[in-house]
């Protein structure tokens, strides 16, 4: 295989992990955006979601419309988590790192709890990959194709709510001064919810293609999916949406071509490293200013 | 100005008014009432409860003993959603604009509560009164000078035609131009034009300018009140305010 096939094909791959990625990780930066909570239970709620979808599938539900299970489940879980755990810890005027250490424990009890009810073995959807089209020297199936045009559309939806749409106002401005916001009418624990319930959509339908892109699945394969969030958010500046997206181009990219050259066991490494690197010299992120973080 | 742009004021009244974080009183007993096509202003020393009292009032900061009234609702504790929806419109000192939304969108958030068919008139009517605003409308709000910045501020509370205006320190970091044209041009602008003005000054010879009843602050109570031009004769005021001299004599 030449150096260009190798680098072209693991492109293809960077670029569905960057699907998935971008859909994550926009649900997570906006999480932290509006409500200043950094859920790292968010892969938790991804794989559960996509155990739910999972679920449907395996009783004979065509995996497509199981996405719909997915977003759901993660909107629900999501807002509940929000609703009565984080919120009644923000109430209290805690540090903020109590609220890190509380979502990590929902993180072990939601995964190892799936774990205990659905047991250790892999399982995968039944879900035929389709046909494989050789695109620029990528090969990517039918099956990755639809997840892209997924990731395409939602992306497009999520610009469209944010500068289109007096909730997606709303939203930016509840995260940009939250008490402004309430001064010029916002009901801003409203929109808060709808945050909530928005960005669990997004978190769900994540963990549900994720699970489809990776083939087969158990319930810690997202595990380790916080670290690519991580890098991914603070690539692009922790609670900006479209730097969000940017983040999660660039870290699904870096972390398939390393993969392709050093080992794909090292592909959260790469993530870990370039999380530390903008942390230390840019901790705002390409799209995030000084200023406002 | 455009009549259009705020409403008949209404009264807005503090009664024995205590207010301050987690329990603890940082203002006392105070009592105000601003009056429709009248400029209140409050002045006091920093660290005497200035803003902390104008917050109470607009429902950022808890209530902890007497009420607070515009017209005959009592908005005592409400949330400041209800209280802008109540036609009360507030800018705070600091962080009075949405930096990363840019101006237009900073307008549409000030019109939330209007009907959405309504927003884009009531911009047109705001950029009349701040035209400097018209040819910035796509740049951020975090990228304005101040003073374009505080016409922001006071063009996104405009938006709903407020009957009371809470304005605490608008001129803080403007040049004295700038400032001067704030205070006398717009702020009393908007009383002539029938609102109700309640100010935090910290520049007190340009606050008693456009004033028609001063409270000066002391250790979160109201410690001396009055018109303008018996406040320039009280010689503890002059010499604590005014700097020895009087507000008249001052150059605008």
């Amino acid at each position: 295989m030449s150096a260009v096939s190798v680098f072209m094909s693991s492109f293809g791959f960077g670029l569905m992990t960057a699907a998935v990625l971008a859909i994550a990780t926009v649900g997570f930066t906006m999480q932290f955006a509006v409500t200043n909570v950094l859920n790292l239970a968010y892969g938790s709620v991804m794989i559960n979601s996509a155990f739910v979808a999972y679920y449907f599938n395996a009783r004979g539900m065509n995996a497509w419309v199981t996405l719909v299970f997915g977003m759901v489940t993660g909107a629900v879980v999501s807002w509940a988590l929000n609703r009565f755990v984080f919120t009644p810890f923000q109430r209290r005027n805690l540090a903020p790192i109590t609220v890190v250490i509380v979502a990590l424990g929902v993180d072990l009890v939601g995964t190892f709890g799936l774990q205990a009810i659905v047991g250790g073995g892999y399982v995968s959807f039944r879900l035929a990959p389709g046909q494989e089209y050789h695109i620029l020297g990528m090969f990517l199936s039918g099956m990755q194709l639809v997840i892209l045009a997924i990731c395409a559309v939602v992306l497009g939806m999520i610009h469209w709510l944010l500068k289109y749409t007096r909730l997606g106002k709303a939203m930016r401005a509840t995260s940009a001064n939250p008490n402004l916001a309430r001064n010029s009418g916002v009901k801003t624990q409203m929109v808060i919810s709808t945050t909530w319930l928005i960005s669990g959509a997004l978190c769900g339908l994540a963990g549900t293609v994720f699970a489809m892109n990776t083939g087969v699945f158990e319930a810690t394969s997202a595990q380790l999916y916080i670290v690519m969030l991580l890098a991914a958010m603070f690539l692009g500046g922790p609670g900006e949406p479209y730097g969000a997206m940017f983040g999660a181009l660039t870290i699904g990219l870096a972390t398939e071509i390393s993969a392709a050259y050093i080992s794909p066991q090292y592909k959260e490494v790469v993530a870990f490293l370039a999380l530390l690197g903008m942390l230390t010299f840019r901790p705002y992120g390409i799209f995030g200013s000084e200023k406002t973080n | 100005m455009s009549v259009e742009l705020s409403q008949s004021g209404q009264v807005l009244t503090a009664t024995g008014l205590s207010a301050g974080y987690d329990g603890r009183p940082i203002v006392q007993d105070v009592n105000i009432e601003a009056t429709p096509g009248k400029v209140v202003s409050i002045v006091g020393p920093n660290g005497s409860g200035k803003s902390t009292l104008l917050k109470s009032l607009v429902g950022v900061v808890p209530v902890l003993g007497g009420t607070v009234s515009v017209g005959a609702k009592d908005i005592t504790n409400m949330t400041p959603e209800k209280v802008a929806a109540l036609g009360v419109g507030y800018v705070p000192q600091i962080d009075d604009v949405f930096p990363p939304l840019t101006v237009k969108e900073n307008l549409e958030i000030g019109g939330y509560l209007l009907a959405r068919r309504d927003v884009a008139t009531r911009i047109e009517a705001v950029l009349e009164f701040f035209p400097r605003l018209k040819v910035m409308l796509t740049r951020k709000a975090g990228k304005l000078s101040g003073g374009e910045r505080k016409m922001l501020a006071m063009g996104r509370v405009l938006m709903l035609s407020p009957s009371v205006l809470v304005l605490d320190e608008p001129t803080a970091n403007l040049a004295p131009i700038v400032a001067t044209q704030l205070l006398e041009e717009y702020i009393r602008g908007f009383a002539d034009h029938g609102s109700t003005v309640l100010l935090v000054e910290q520049r007190a010879k340009a606050a008693l300018r456009i004033s028609d009843w001063t409270c000066v602050l002391g250790g979160g109570r109201v410690v001396l009140e009055g018109a303008p031009r018996d406040l320039e004769q009280d010689p503890v005021f002059v010499e604590s305010f005014l700097g020895g001299g009087t507000a008249r004599h001052q150059a605008p």
